[in-house]
């Protein structure tokens, strides 16, 4: 079965604007990632699926089922949490989720029991009964992510779910998402402009940018080794960068980190004896991976980075190109 | 797709089940309209709210009944002592009731409708119920007919009370029956434009109007500016102006439907100067109903969600 399927997908706003650019895109059920800078696309895409927008041209179907004119059946099969504040503060969690179990058409007894359920399962207790208006952010998120899956979906659409968590709540949400999916085998589509935490939960990944397609494919492809081994060291750097390039490494030293190409494992042990030979105190060997914002270094325009992730040194040699955009492909 | 086979047996004695996908039935978009519309209801008396939400609803709805209470208490009153004549010239009859609570049905759309149509779209609650089977237009009749059977319940019960009040009160059941029985279609009818058209107006107001305080206070402005200028024109100008307008006004269009079905001289000084015919009034609040039904639909099929 096919989960998504997007055939020359365009969205056009009203006063001009592109949101989607001529999309095509196949994606099989896995714990899928779609990364892109802010108002790149992705929430469009998602409501696009959902069928709260209607695309201006090309054709989308979820499991087989065209968004346009079979979104009810669509809908009773997708959970959907929204990037915004979408509780309302006066009801409690278990009112307010049984509530949204019986628009989904569950009957009143079993949208009861899938409550207790599904807030069980994202870590609500005692707490569910008070009203909502009181809860903490990271309480909030659960209880909107526990509506999104209070209905059994198959497929589930999440936009942006750690926003306004903090580190320990952000892990504690990734976690939640990434067992929602290889447990229970639900497929799950991710939003996010946080890269880092992409990487963390999918085996897929999309790349989307200013509508267009610039990625799709399994998450190991992206984050490749790139053959970049960082040694850092207390002090010392300079020296052993030049005693590397004398044993004839690709070696440039960037602060306390020296960034060289390594291809064989004899280069290891040159590194190994170059750093004892000099004295130096050693603080870590790290395999360098390509890591998702390359990607988008490469296929951002200047101007337009993406403002969450810091980037990284820059490798001493060229990055490897990066591959051409894929209109197809799957996890496994 | 689905396969509606029961997952949970009874009996068990499993603690923990971890996560279960569902596998029970799914009833569609019928029952999620169902569903919305009786929640709806319920939100109308604060049942399913905190406690103070459930104050000015029930208050309204006691003070909508009390008159036929009292009439009715002074009915059998009067019958024990003997002085069978007073419940006929009680002042709290069938056609003079609408005069009495019309004000308090007012207030109930004033306080609940923001209440309903508001919250969602202030707490952006609203894409949650479209991902879901519902489609924009079963929200908007659902949240509507909700509000609308809240306030039928509201109007009609007092006529019940001071129907079964007048039937047992009377000196033989039976024949007191038989004569009030007549007067049933009168109160239901004039009981569902009162609601129809109020409710639907109070919708309409409240769903273009996200801001509570704003709601309530244009949903009052509805109700009670265009009779005050009616009123002035009927009096102060011209009567032919007058006639032309006040159908125009809610208020004194369900005065006039009042009048209309119960044969009564309307208490309303421009309603019965005017002198219209009664399917003209009973034609206007069903027209007001209708806008109001269409209108609500279209804010729903634009709002962004």
């Amino acid at each position: 079965m096919s989960l998504i399927a997007l055939r020359n997908l365009t969205k056009r706003y009203a006063r001009g604007v592109i949101a989607l650019d001529g999309l095509t895109l196949d994606l099989e059920p896995g714990i899928i990632g779609l990364v892109g800078a802010n108002g790149a696309g992705k929430s469009t895409l998602l409501k696009i699926l959902l069928g709260l927008l209607e695309p201006t041209s090309g054709e989308a179907t979820v499991m087989d089922l065209d968004v346009r004119n079979q979104g009810t059946t669509i809908r009773q099969f997708v959970g959907y949490m929204p990037e915004y504040d979408c509780l309302p503060p006066d009801t409690s969690a278990t009112d307010f989720v049984t509530e949204m179990a019986r628009m989904s058409g569950l009957p009143r007894a079993a949208a009861r029991e899938r409550t207790a359920e599904v807030l069980r399962h994202v870590g609500l207790y005692e707490e569910r009964y008070r009203a909502i208006g009181g809860y903490s952010t990271g309480m909030k998120q659960r209880v909107k992510l526990a509506q999104a899956l209070v209905h059994g979906p198959r497929l589930l659409l999440l936009d942006e779910p750690t926003n306004g968590l903090d580190p320990a709540g952000r892990d504690e949400m990734l976690a939640l998402v990434r067992r929602t999916g290889t447990e229970f085998g639900i497929a799950v589509i991710v939003a996010s402009h946080l890269l880092g935490e992409i990487e963390r939960v999918c085996d897929f990944l999309v790349a989307i940018d200013a509508g267009h397609l610039l990625r799709a494919a399994p998450l190991v492809s992206f984050t490749e080794r790139t053959g970049v081994l960082a040694v850092e060291v207390e002090e010392g750097a300079d020296a052993l960068s030049a005693a590397l390039v004398a044993h004839g490494l690709q070696a440039v030293a960037d602060g306390r980190t020296v960034l060289l190409a390594v291809n064989e494992d004899r280069q290891y042990d040159l590194v190994r004896d170059a750093i004892a030979e000099l004295g130096l105190p050693l603080v870590r060997l790290e395999q360098r991976r390509q890591s998702l914002e390359d990607l988008f270094r490469d296929a951002v325009p200047p101007g337009s980075p993406m403002p969450e992730m810091p980037h990284p040194p820059e490798p001493p040699h060229a990055p490897e190109p990066p591959p051409a955009p894929v209109a197809g492909g799957a996890p496994q | 797709m689905n396969a509606p086979t029961p997952a949970r047996g009874s009996g068990g004695s499993i603690y923990d089940l971890g996560y279960q996908g569902y596998t029970g039935p799914r009833l569609g978009r019928r029952s999620a309209v169902l569903a919305l519309f009786f929640q709806t209801l319920r939100a109308c008396y604060g049942i399913g709210r905190g406690g103070r939400a459930k104050i000015p609803p029930f208050a309204l709805a006691g003070l909508s009944i009390l008159p036929a209470i009292v009439a009715v208490g002074f009915a059998s009153l009067a019958k024990q002592a003997g002085g069978g004549a007073l419940g006929d010239i009680s002042p709290i009859r069938y056609e003079s009731y609408h005069g009495l609570v019309s004000t308090l049905i007012m207030f109930f759309c004033a306080a609940q409708a923001p209440e309903l149509f508001g919250r969602d779209q202030r707490y952006g609650v609203l894409p949650l119920y479209f991902t879901r089977v519902l489609t924009r237009v079963d929200y908007a009749l659902a949240r509507m007919s909700g509000l609308i059977a809240a306030l039928l319940i509201v109007e009609i019960t007092p006529y019940v009370v001071l129907f079964l009040g007048r039937v047992l009160v009377a000196a033989d059941p039976v024949t007191g029956l038989t004569d009030e029985l007549g007067q049933v279609p009168h109160f239901v009818l004039q009981g569902i434009l009162v609601a129809g058209l109020l409710g639907g107006l109070a919708s309409l107001v409240a769903a273009w109007t996200p801001r509570r305080a704003y709601a309530t206070a244009a949903i009052i402005a509805v109700f009670i500016i265009p009779p005050i200028i009616v009123g002035i024109i009927g009096t102060q100008t011209s009567l032919d102006l007058a006639r032309e307008i006040v159908l125009f006004s809610p208020a004194d269009v369900l005065d006039g439907t009042n009048a209309a079905l119960f044969g009564s001289v309307s208490d309303n000084a421009v309603v019965s100067a005017v002198d219209l015919p009664a399917w003209a009034y009973v034609t206007a609040a069903a027209v007001g109903l209708v806008a109001s039904i269409v209108l609500t639909i279209r804010r729903y099929l634009r709002i962004a969600a």
